[in-house]
């Protein structure tokens, strides 16, 4: 027996409340981790851009497209490992107009060279490089609107009206999450040859490779130094750059959910404060026959302390236990499946985990901190009249 | 006041460290007179107290003299507000004077500072209290070894010493019962085990059988007087029970803040 382990046994001295204590921890640390997995969701295409592509657009806009011969200008600078590019089509399927996903025109040779991290089966690849038609999709969209290889489908374009025919020639996934697994890609050639002017030989932007990253930062400048002096500019930036770009949209929703965080935190440590505080009050008698027998002031707050760090990390516990299950296998694959384009990776991340054991301790201890000064500063013989 | 007021209780306790019954029915008398053959443990020199409430000035002991001797049984009697409870609570260093000395085995209680009683107490006295105040998720054991966590004892050795304390007072197999598998009687006894097991000088009481039934309440006595006895410890009593004021070898009767 020690003092440590006293303090583990305190825990169950009123076990419904202490119960229900955990569970309101359990449950804020629950809400926690959703909202840090929403983040990081959002964020993982950041955090995973590949740090070697380098991605060109119009100066002006994204929307505005660069002339195709741009590429091969791009590729005829020194320091180019590969060049692909890619426009935009923003079709849907018919009748399914609020399934959004993500479906771009691309050179299948190149793009293959430039995304080393798409994998495909060799037929399926050598598939597709021949086929004017032929599409390539993300596991979680074939899962999604069930197309297996060797399916013609049909897609609605809305930048480019009418009605597409599409082969499917293969199902990717990716071997890094620098890329989302619910996109489709079709031969740019394809697109090209039915566009009209002002479209025909248009791309929506460039992206290259370089050999390493650290030849990225040069690479952008070299690219829009080639195009200073043309009619249309390009502005370049690393592949993490462009993609912090688009959610710097979204930053007012992404600090509006980092708040709502911190405040489910806050109201956290009020219930453990609350709890807390009842039991100090409820043993003030106790902490006077311990005080008389010997312990010292300190010695109550580590009572105090030590109770009330064993139930926020029983209620961090348990939240992570609720977490892990239900995000990863439950709301997590129902995000991949129908909002894959905006969430195409909805785990909870490892260090979330360490985050939320880490503060359920803390704030208990920080939530504690003023029910253990007040124990430590109880007079013997006043603590000792009071009863219950 | 004088000590002089001290009333000696025909079939008491014995004098403690005089010896035998005999010795201890002259002893404790020329103790309470300060010419006792047993050496003073407990002397109290003017000892005054003040509580205020709010601005107004309480006086709960009025300039105590007051000599206690070495395994002596003391009991304190007094009706309510008298002031016996205060006057334990400074024996036992729990709370400071206002005005005077209180002087135990010649260590001046009245300089030490908060912290330095308290340790002082850890080693010098035991305590046992009318309703047992026994750590309801320790066993019996558990409860009886916990003022020896502030000893540098091993934990094989407080152990021991906890169940050797179980012992003295009967109830070794009841070591592995929480509090509220004991009866009243049995909780006060473990209470008491806690109170010994640090082998302190000094154990005071408050009101030991205040919350027992008359077998129990004779029980406890009659371990209390055995402490004295065989034990060779000075008690300190506060109770209203005249019963159990019979079994104290001295009785000191208080009546606001005096000895009468």
């Amino acid at each position: 027996m020690n003092l440590a382990s006293i303090a583990v046994k305190n825990t169950r001295r009123n076990l419904f409340r202490t119960v229900l204590t955990v569970v309101g921890v359990a449950v804020a640390m629950l809400a926690f981790l959703l909202l840090r997995t929403v983040l990081s969701a959002w964020l993982v295409g950041v955090e995973y851009s590949a740090k070697d592509r380098v991605a060109s657009r119009h100066k002006v806009t994204f929307v505005m497209w660069l002339p195709k011969r741009y590429v091969e200008d791009v590729r005829g600078l020194e320091g180019v490992k590969s060049v692909t590019w890619l426009n935009w089509f923003g079709a849907h399927v018919p009748g399914k107009e609020s399934q959004f996903f993500a479906n771009m025109a691309t050179d299948p040779k190149s793009f293959l060279e430039v995304y080393d991290e798409i994998s495909l089966p060799p037929e399926q690849r050598a598939h597709w490089l021949e086929d004017r038609r032929g599409a390539i999709v993300g596991s979680v969209i074939a899962r999604q609107f069930g197309w297996k290889v060797g399916d013609k489908i049909t897609l609605e374009g809305t930048i480019y009206p009418g009605l597409w025919e599409f082969n499917i020639d293969g199902v990717y996934t990716a071997t890094r999450k620098s890329l989302d697994q619910s996109s489709f890609y079709f031969n740019w050639a394809y697109l090209n040859e039915a566009a009209a002017a002002p479209a025909k030989e248009q791309v929506g932007w460039i992206v290259t490779k370089v050999p390493d990253a650290a030849q990225a930062g040069a690479m952008v400048k070299r690219i829009d130094k080639l195009f200073d002096v043309r009619d249309t500019q390009t502005l370049s930036m690393s592949e993490r750059a462009l993609n912090t770009s688009f959610l710097g949209m979204i930053s007012t929703l992404l600090k509006a959910m980092d708040i709502v965080s911190v405040v489910i935190l806050l109201i956290m440590m009020l219930i453990l404060g609350n709890t807390i505080a009842m039991g100090v009050r409820e043993r003030t008698h106790e902490y006077g026959v311990l005080r008389a027998i010997g312990f010292k002031p300190a010695h109550l707050s580590v009572f105090v302390l030590g109770e009330a760090s064993v139930t926020g990390f029983l209620g961090g516990l348990l939240g992570v236990g609720m977490a892990l299950p239900l995000i990863n296998q439950g709301v997590g694959r129902f995000m991949e499946e129908n909002f894959s384009g905006l969430f195409p990776y909805f785990r909870v991340q490892q260090s979330d985990v360490v985050i939320a054991l880490s503060l359920s301790v803390v704030l208990a201890l920080l939530a504690a901190a003023i029910p253990a000064y007040q124990a430590s500063k109880l007079h013997v013989t006043d603590a000792l009249r009071r009863v219950g | 006041m004088s000590d002089a007021s001290a009333t000696r209780v025909s079939g008491g306790a014995s004098g403690g460290a005089s010896g035998g019954d005999g010795a201890a029915k002259s002893g404790f008398v020329s103790a309470a007179k300060g010419g006792s053959t047993a050496p003073t443990l407990i002397r109290l020199s003017k000892v005054g107290k003040t509580y205020y409430r709010g601005k107004e000035p309480i006086e709960v002991l009025k300039d105590l003299d007051l000599e206690m001797p070495e395994g002596a049984f003391e009991a304190l009697m007094g009706p309510s507000g008298s002031g016996k409870s205060t006057l334990l609570n400074l024996i036992a260093g729990l709370d400071s004077v206002s005005r005077g000395t209180i002087h135990i085995s010649g260590v001046d209680l009245t300089a030490m500072s908060e912290g330095a009683r308290a340790k002082w107490r850890s080693q010098n006295v035991g305590f046992i209290f009318q309703t047992y105040n026994l750590l309801p998720v320790l066993t019996a054991a558990e409860n009886v070894e916990l003022p020896l966590l502030l000893t540098p004892l091993s934990s094989a050795q407080r152990k021991q010493r906890a169940l050797i304390a179980l012992r003295v007072v009967g109830l070794e197999d009841r070591a592995g019962h929480r509090p509220d598998q004991l009866s009243g009687g049995q909780a006060q006894r473990v209470a008491i085990a806690r109170a010994i097991v640090t082998d302190p000088k000094i154990i005071v009481a408050d009101e030991p059988t205040g919350d027992l039934d008359r077998h129990s309440a004779d029980q406890i006595l009659e371990l209390l007087v055995k402490l004295n006895t065989e034990l060779k410890k000075t008690i300190v009593m506060v109770t209203h029970d005249p019963v159990a004021a019979e079994r104290a070898s001295i009785v000191r009767r208080l009546d606001k803040g005096s000895l009468t």
